[in-house]
Order: structure tokens, then sequence, then C-alpha cells
């Protein structure tokens, strides 16, 4: 993540002290965020010490209150309720957890929402256009590169944020770059099928 | 026309939802009332592995923001044991501690945050014991399962054979052989999770959480908290990966409910990674003794096969490695095995994909690779001259066997003529190249308790297939379809599934690779009996043209009733008749050709590898399976249930351990980077095949089980595959590069 994107310098009026000032007068768009949000009493006032983050998400303006220490990942699930993405370790070693920011494939688990200001967010709810399925999400399902589904999400998003980054260019580098994600039903073959085919569309 | 979709490559009927994240798996339910607000729950472990709690100081973590409940040995949710099933203990009832990670106490709050935050401050004071954690030294006994499994020893004799060590002395050759393999964890990519949820009086709970076995879970749940098991529905349409880890209902559900149902709250329990290496059952670790005594030319006299299996105190899994390997894969006059258990201080045991058949095929495919040296036998030659045509000690035949055409095909495909016996032959730059093969088996057999399946036909042309079974990936749900497609002759689109719900009718236990060739009959007598009813309809019906004729004068075919000249479609009969549907739930059962046969799915796996001469490093380079498993009912989804379980085993062979730590109990990897799984990077294209031979007796299908055969045989393959490159045998698993330098 870009170091400049921490919450003191975030965009005029959303700054963390002003936020602190301002309270619960902060305008938000979408529901708070469970933690110290809505009528909870609050005894510890670092919990209360929440920070305004603006962001697109699948294209949409949202605007959230968080904790400083919460991740994007918890931001996703439990704020907006974006459960697609899932939470398979909370500590960045499985993958199913990736969503894009900027178009960049990060592990939400490993990054905090308060970074994430500014920024464009893209999760597996917001690959397709409408009913027309992104050329990924067809080929996992035509290569049958999923069984149980949890780690499908990152496995996609994963594959299309390696995919524009230009590193796909034989089976070796796909599963290269594609072994931060793990599948325990081991789709493996299959994922790296999928992605030879969507790669093509995608071109 | 309607082309049956049977045997076809069908993508996955339920694959839109996956891949857009609509699908929903435990932790992703919100609240069904949205103004019941949801409670977050998070559990504290044990950090010693025996003695009891003395003190645990809680006040911190009450007055910290957000929570709303502290539960524990001290402020009891009064739960029950289930005499068994599962662990035979309720945590929080008593403050003894039996394995370190034990659940000691659970915290509710408004969020998952506050929650785990106020659980870390918990402090616990213990009267610790020293843990019995060796499977070396702790005392054996007899691994005896529930009633009605195998016995845990049994011995064959030729006549005039005093015992199986005078049948090994009179043998030319003899081999023997000592195993090890860790303990190991399913590392389903679904963490733990549920959410209980109340009616407004509390007299009856759903649950959304995850199972191999919804029936069992609910009944589970309702045991443990005292409430009949009509009063519990569990709802886990999506599971996200099973491998055996969610057969067995844990203490998740109940606890979630019990402070559910005094919060008057839905309540949430997501278990970390870390807490699920203990929390959830893991593979026993093994240690097997095989012998094997031969003629010069490689036919076996006697085998033996000794196991010991870790067995937690707490339960469950009772690991009998022999019964569906040594036992039954060779034709020998003198058998011998003896399977026991080492009582240990650690956390409860579970089935895991080819629960015993995964370790114990390691150890008789590898020792049969060493009698294949011994002998200098080419491998495949040494297993078609012990080829079994009746289980050893009994005249009892197979239902279906043609492992001796895997093995043909599997090597023609693979190339094995090629192989050179000589270890250390084939050179490649800095790679060793080798290769192996081992034999794949696995029961075969239907389940045996009855299932219950429902079809319903509706006005606009469709049905509706239901039995809770569960899809845990192997594609339960596009098997229903399909069956239903094709019992019905209608498209496939027209067929909607249903499982994963208790308000379904019961279905099949989602284990031992029996989902499909238990559902298949059930799914066939309900669409008979749904037709059956439509036929019921038309001739009894005062608007039907068929009013008054006989049940003989009509016919079913492709989605229509035919007779006296006409024909019309289901759904245009009911149209006409008024009703919207008919339907018919049936109960389904092997019958007595259940104990004529013996049922089970063969494979052969042949495997290259390349070891780095300098670093060690083993890499899979080539796999070639084949398989015999009677009648395919989805391309798609058997390739991938044969891949899935080959690459499982090859995480068996060479990444997957926890090593325990003996002074203290403590398993060393509680993480996804320290319990390694293969990642994409270990793993080649797979070649796999199946014969088309469907099995005559199983069921009308010919349909046997697929989901666990892969991962029997493939460890072993990997390792004579690692012994022909660099002529190192390794026994103890897994086969880590140090132990090839």
């Amino acid at each position: 993540m870009n170091p400049n994107d921490d919450a003191g310098h975030g965009p005029p009026g959303v700054s963390r002290r002003g936020v602190l000032g301002g309270g619960a007068a902060v305008a938000v768009a979408v529901p708070l965020l469970a933690t110290g949000a809505e009528a909870t009493p609050v005894a510890d006032p670092a919990s209360a010490d929440l920070v305004t983050v603006k962001v697109k998400v699948n294209g949409k303006p949202v605007s959230v209150q968080v904790d400083p220490r919460v991740t994007l990942l918890d931001t996703l699930r439990e704020g907006l309720e974006l459960t697609g993405t899932k939470k398979g370790c909370d500590r960045g070693q499985c993958g199913a957890c990736t969503v894009h920011v900027d178009g960049r494939r990060v592990l939400s688990c490993l990054t905090l929402a308060a970074t994430v200001n500014e920024r464009e967010i893209t999760t597996i709810e917001g690959l397709a256009r409408g009913d027309r399925l992104h050329p990924m999400q067809q080929a996992f399902i035509e290569r049958d590169g999923l069984q149980c589904g949890f780690c499908t999400p990152g496995q996609i998003m994963s594959a299309v944020g390696m995919v524009h980054e230009g590193h796909a260019n034989s089976d070796d580098e796909i599963r290269e770059r594609m072994s931060g994600n793990i599948c325990r039903c081991s789709c493996y073959p299959f994922i790296v099928e999928a992605i030879r085919d969507a790669q093509k569309v995608m071109r | 026309m309607t082309v049956s979709p049977l045997g076809r490559d069908i993508d996955r009927v339920d694959g839109r939802a996956k891949v857009t994240g609509a699908a929903r798996y435990s932790a992703d339910y919100p609240a069904s009332d949205p103004t019941s607000k949801m409670a977050h729950a998070y559990l504290v472990t044990s950090t010693i592995a025996r003695g009891s709690i003395s003190a645990m100081d809680t006040a911190a973590a009450q007055n910290a923001p957000g929570v709303i409940g502290v539960y524990s040995p001290f402020n009891k949710l009064g739960l029950r044991p289930m005499p068994g099933i599962g662990e035979n203990y309720a945590p929080l009832e008593d403050t003894q501690v039996r394995f370190r990670g034990q659940i000691i106490a659970m915290v509710v709050a408004e969020s998952s945050r506050q929650a785990r935050d106020a659980a870390g401050l918990i402090t616990t004071t213990y009267d610790e014991q020293q843990p019995r954690t060796s499977l070396a030294d702790e005392p054996r006994v007899p691994a005896a399962g529930p009633p009605g499994q195998p016995p845990p020893s049994a011995t064959v004799l030729a006549p005039g054979v005093d015992s199986i060590e005078a049948a090994l002395a009179a043998s030319d050759v003899v081999v023997e052989a000592t195993f090890h393999q860790p303990m190991q964890h399913a590392v389903a990519m679904e963490p733990h999770a549920v959410l209980a949820e109340w009616n407004s009086d509390r007299t009856q709970l759903t649950l959304y959480s995850g199972a191999q076995l919804p029936h069992l879970g609910a009944m589970a749940a309702a045991g443990r908290l005292g409430v009949p098991p009509t009063a519990v529905r569990l709802i886990s349409p999506y599971v996200g990966g099973g491998f055996g880890s969610r057969v067995m209902p844990w203490y998740d559900a109940a606890l979630a409910a019990a402070a559910a149902r005094q919060l008057n709250r839905p309540v949430r329990l997501v278990l970390a990674r870390e807490q699920v290496f203990t929390v959830v059952g893991h593979r026993s670790a093994i240690d097997q003794t095989i012998k094997l005594g031969a003629s010069r030319d490689g036919v076996l006299n006697a085998v033996s096969h000794v196991t010991d299996a870790s067995m937690p105190f707490v339960g469950y899994r009772h690991m009998q490695p022999a019964v569906d390997t040594s036992a039954v894969l060779y034709k020998t006059p003198n058998l011998s095995i003896d399977q026991r258990h080492v009582m240990l201080d650690v956390p409860p045991t579970c089935a895991m994909r080819a629960p015993t058949e995964a370790p114990g095929s390691f150890a008789l495919e590898t020792a049969m690779d060493e009698l294949a040296i011994a002998t200098g036998i080419d491998p495949v030659e040494l297993r078609l001259r012990n080829y079994a045509t009746a289980v050893p000690g009994t005249g009892l035949r197979w239902s279906s066997k043609h492992l001796d055409e895997c093995y043909r095909v599997g090597a023609r495909r693979f190339g094995w003529s090629a192989r050179r016996a000589e270890p250390r032959s084939r050179v490649d730059g800095h790679w060793l190249v080798g290769m192996g093969m081992a034999t794949a088996i696995y029961p075969g057999s239907r389940r045996p308790e009855p299932i219950q399946a429902r079809v319903q036909l509706f006005d606009d042309d469709t049905a509706v297939v239901s039995s809770a079974t569960a899809d845990t990936g192997t594609g339960a749900l596009t098997m229903l379809a399909i069956t239903g497609a094709h019992e019905l002759g209608i498209p496939l689109r027209r067929v909607t599934p249903e499982l994963g719900d208790t308000a379904l009718p019961p279905g099949a236990p989602s284990v031992a690779s029996a989902g499909t060739s238990t559902t298949v009959p059930a799914v066939e007598s309900a669409a008979n009996a749904a037709i059956a009813e439509l036929v019921t309809v038309a001739i009894t019906s005062p608007r039907s043209p068929w009013h008054g004729a006989n049940r003989e004068d009509l016919t079913y075919e492709k989605g229509k009733l035919h007779g006296k000249g006409r024909s019309m479609s289901f759904g245009r009969l009911l149209t006409t008749v008024g009703r919207r549907n008919v339907e018919a739930t049936v109960t389904a059962q092997p019958g007595p050709e259940a104990t004529q046969y013996r049922y089970h799915s063969f494979g052969a796996h042949f495997c290259e590898v390349r070891v780095n001469r300098y670093t060690g490093e083993p890499r899979v380079t080539r796999f070639t399976t084949v398989v015999d498993i009677g009648r395919v009912v989805n391309a798609q989804a058997t390739r991938s249930q044969i891949v899935g379980g080959v690459i499982f085993g090859i995480g068996h062979a060479l990444l997957e351990d926890n090593p325990l730590e003996l002074d203290t109990g403590r398993l060393a990897a509680s993480n996804m980077a320290d319990y390694m799984v293969p990642v994409n990077a270990d793993i080649p294209d797979l070649d796999v095949h199946w014969l088309d031979r469907p099995d005559p007796v199983i069921n009308n299908l010919g349909a046997r089980g697929v989901g666990e055969l892969g991962t029997v045989g493939s460890a072993a393959a990997v390792g004579n595959a690692i012994y022909n490159a660099t002529g190192i045998r390794v026994r103890n698993l897994p086969i880590t590069l140090d132990k090839l330098l």
C-alpha cells in the first residue's frame, strides 16, 4: 500500500483528528461498522478513535467510519456486507481474501481499511457486468477450476490481477504467480487451464 | 430430443453462485431478522495439555468494550456430551484440561473484534500434569471400533501353518519395513463457523453451519443443548471443504446456540485458523510395520501388517489402516493384521480423506516396491502376479474389479516401459529422475443406512430433486440434478436440486466416497414414484384426458405421458387438471446384495519425480492415474475429484506434517504457513483416466465412489519414484529434502 494513504494524510475534512472532533456527526453513506458504532457504550476511548474512509467499492462511492486497526477484509465483510471475499486464515497465508485496490491484487486481511482512503476497491461481487460474467469467472466454471468454492473469489481476483500484471505468459509462470492462493480441494491444474482460456478473451 | 446429461462434462449447477461471491458459507449469513442484532463469539483455548484450571480471571474481559457474555467452567453453558458422537466431554462444563488447544472459555460481544480483544484479556491459572504424548512409548490397546466395524486384528493361515511368523520364516524372500506418518489436518479452506438463531420463544433453533452430515449436526446440537431433535434445523447448502473435518459435529454449534439462548440474540462463532487445528479433529499419527514373505519369483506367501495409531483420550476416530489395504489387496495364503491404539493427551482425531486407507496404502505399497527390488521383478508385474480375485480368507468376490486393466492402461499412458529399475540411473542436468507406481483401493459400497430422496414435478414442466446430503465441493448438487434429469428424461436446466438443509428429506452422508452411489438409487426410486403419482392423477382427475383409463394404458417417457393415441407433458397435464405439482418421497437402502459381494473402487498411480542432486528438493513432474469406479455420473466432477485426491496424496508425501512437542503436548503447526499443503507451483498437469466399466451390482446405474480413491496409494507412488531417482528409501513422511541429502 502507498504510505501516503495513511489516515492522517487523507483529504481535507476527514483527518483522524477531524473525525474525532466530529464524532457521530460525520455523515455515512453506508451502515457503520460494528466496532464502536451505534449506541454501544464505549469504556475505552481508543475504540472510539474512528477514521473516515472514502472509497469506491465496485464502482460505488462509499464512506465508512472505521477503527484504524480494522482490516479491509473485516470492513468489506462486516461493514459493507460484501461477504464474497473470504477469510481463510486472516494472516496472509491462504489468499482467499484477495481483492483489487486500484486494479492491483492485495490481501485484504493484511490491509488496514484506513489505508485505502480515496482508492478504488474491486471485490468478487464487482467483477461481472450485470448478468455477464467476467471471462475469468466463466472460464473457472467451464474448466471446473473450483470445487467447494471457498477459495474461488480469491483465486479469481488473483488471476485477473495476475493477467493484468502481464505475467501469465506460460503455465509455469501462472503456477508460480498463483501460488499465494491455496485451494485445498486442489483444483490447481484446472485453475491453470481456466486462466489460460480467460487470458485469450481478456486481451 | 433430450440427451441425458449422465456421464457428460457438466458444469457445476452452483458454479455461478461460487464464482460471483453469491454463495453463502456459514460465516456469511446475516441475522434472518434484521431487527435482531447479531452478537459475535470468540473462543479461548488451553495452553497446557493435561491438568486442570485452578482459576480464571475474566474481570477485564467482562468490562471490555462491547462484551455481553463470558462463559467458562466458572460460568457454564450447561452443554451435555453425546455418547458415541465426537468428543467424550462437553467444553466449559468442568475444569479438566484434556489437550492443548481445548476450548476453556468463550467471549460474546457486539463485534467480532471486541470479542477477540476481550478474549485476550482472560488469564488462566492451571494445575499442570505431564501429558502423555509419545506414540512410541505409551501402552498399546486394540484399535476396536464401534459395533459393526471389522475386528482390529485377524489372522488367516494356510493349512498346516502355525503362525504368521512361521509363514514368513518359510518364505524365500522377506521384506520388513516400518513406516511413520505424522498427524495430518484436513485444512478445509473455510474455518469452522456457525450462526445460531432461536425463534422468539426460544423453542426452535436454526443453525447455519457447514456439515457433511446435516442431520447428524442438528441431532448432535439438540442432544448437547437438551432439546428435542425436531427443535433444530441445520442449513448448510455451501460447505467450504470437508475432507472429514465436517463429519462429526464439533462443539462450535452447541456453544454458539447455548449463548444465543441465554442472550436471546443470534450468535455467530467463527474459529480462528489456529483454533481449527485443535478444536477440530486431525488424522492420527501412525506407526506401521509391514512384513512380506514371497517366493523368489515374487508370489506372496505371507503378509503381516501391524499398526499403532495415536488415539486421543477425548476420542473419537478409531484407526484401522490394514482393513481395506493389506487385508484385501493381494492374494496370499497367510495374512495377519494387528491394529492398535496408543492413548495420548492430544486434540480429537477424525476422519480425513481416505482416513485409514491413505496411511495403510503408503505402508503396503511402499513395502511392495521394496519386494519388487528384492526379487528383481517389475513393480507392475509383481502386483499382477499377486492379483486377488477373491478376498483373502473368504470366498467373497468383488461386485466388479478391473484393477489389472488399470495397471496396463496406466503403464501404457505413462510410458512405464521407459523406466530403468536401477536407482539413480537417469540424470537430467541437476536433476535425478525417477519413476514409481502404486495401487489405489477404496471401499465402494453404498451406505448401509436408509436415506431419502424426494422428486416433485411441477405444472411448468420443471422438477425439484431434494435429498439432504451435502456438497462439500464434490459436485453432489450437480449429481442430484443430473440424476433427476436422467431418470425423468428432461433437460438438466428444468431440474432444481436441493440439499444441505435438515428441512429436506434426510440424504446420504457425504462420507466414505458413498454420496453418489447411495443417492443415485434413491433419486431413481423417487422419480419412478413421482411418475406413478402422475399416472394416478392422470387416470383419476375428471379433467384429465385419461380420466377413467387403466394405469397400463399409460407410459411415461422423456417428460411426457403417452397413451390411447395422445401425449401430454407432465406440466401440461398438471395444468389441465389444476394441480401445481405431484411429488413422491422414498426411502432407499441396499438389499441382500450388500453382503453378497465386496465393493471396492480401484486404481493405479504412476509418478515421475525429479530430485535435485545438490539440494535434495523433490518435485513431482508427471502423474498418471487410471481408475475403475463403475459408471461416471459427471465426467467433469469425476476428473476434479480424482485430481484433487491425487494432489492430497502428493501433499502427504512431500509436505504435510504437524510435529507434536512431547514435553508440552503442543502441536507445532497452527497456521497455513507452518502446516504446508500443496500450492499451484507444486503440481504438474495430471493425466487421469477412468475405465468405462459400470458396476453390475451396486445400483442400477452402476456408479461406485471416487472422492477418496486418488488419495490412496498416491503418496507411495511418489515415494517409490523418489527411491528410483535417488536410491534413498524414506519411510518417514513427509519426504522432505533433508531426508534426501
